[in-house]
């Protein structure tokens, strides 16, 4: 996609270029010509360019790009890391897009929801956390919402059978497929990030 | 709109549409968060400027060789002959 947006973007401005250093004559040719370098190529260009954006905003890499995210980068990367977060993004299928994978909205317009509320981020990057130090930072951001068990259930569909085998799985089935119960964060399997969250109480088992 | 206004303001929107395409590849090649947001709304809306520039431009063109005029008149229905009665 990002190459047909380079070519379209190319063959539109040599066409605009060339209308403006040259000055031809307004004759049928040209504004064929004007329509392909105003219009067509100019849309082509904008449309696979913005499916190349999107595409690119759910890498990992572009969640890692603001440096307060530095410290969730580095734990996702790190092929020792044990944290829920670090295990997702080991998976071969979706590792690449991890962080957009969890933290996506649903429904029809999931992509499109999700960047808007992305926008939100750019926002309050700018306005408040360029200038904090990652420490400060990685303590201060939270979600906007509690984790939904709906993230995980997209995956772990709560029907298969190994899934089942587990005793806590199925004895609070009902609860986890309504939410009453979660599945990170507060729930059996704890923060996806546990370095950025206060540190559980002594005692308190996390499932693994 | 003269043909002289309308050209130089083509020449414009072609001078805004090559600031849109840069913006457009700016995003693609260097895809961090303000290349991205500068690209999606600035890049896009300075295109779509030039594009409806352009559009003006020639039906303004159209309007003065009168094809919009000389259509209507083609498919203007037949008058009915004077004194008949369908």
């Amino acid at each position: 996609m990002a190459s047909i947006a380079i070519v379209c973007s190319l063959v539109a401005a040599a066409l605009l270029a060339w209308f403006y250093l040259r000055r031809p004559e307004l004759t049928g040719q040209v504004k064929f010509l004007l329509l392909l370098g105003f219009g067509v190529f100019p849309i082509g260009a904008a449309t696979t360019g913005n499916v190349a954006g999107f595409e690119h905003t759910k890498h990992r890499s572009f969640c890692g790009s603001c440096h307060v995210m530095t410290p969730y980068l580095l734990d996702s990367d790190d092929p020792a890391s044990h944290t829920l977060a670090a295990a997702h993004a080991r998976n071969e299928a979706f590792g690449r897009d991890s962080c957009y994978e969890c933290h996506q909205d649903y429904g029809a317009f999931s992509t499109v929801m999700t960047k808007i509320g992305g926008m939100k981020h750019v926002y309050h990057y700018y306005t408040h956390y360029r200038n904090v130090d990652v420490r400060t930072a990685v303590f201060e951001i939270d979600l906007y919402k509690p984790m939904a068990n709906a993230s995980c259930m997209r995956c772990h569909s709560t029907q298969v059978g190994s899934w089942l085998a587990v005793g806590d799985h199925r004895s609070a089935l009902e609860a986890l497929r309504s939410g009453e119960v979660g599945c990170a964060s507060v729930g059996c399997h704890g923060p996806s990030h546990p370095f950025s969250k206060p540190k559980r109480k002594p005692g308190a088992e996390v499932a693994p | 709109m003269t043909m002289h206004f309308g050209y130089r303001a083509l020449r414009w929107a072609a001078l805004s549409g090559l600031v849109s395409l840069g913006l457009m590849v700016w995003g693609v090649l260097d895809p961090h968060p303000i290349a991205l947001v500068i690209a999606m709304s600035a890049g896009q809306a300075l295109g779509t400027l030039s594009f409806l520039v352009f559009l003006l431009v020639v039906l303004d063109d159209l309007r003065k060789a009168q094809v919009f005029s000389r259509t209507a008149r083609r498919s203007d229905p037949p008058r009915p002959e004077p004194g008949r009665q369908d």
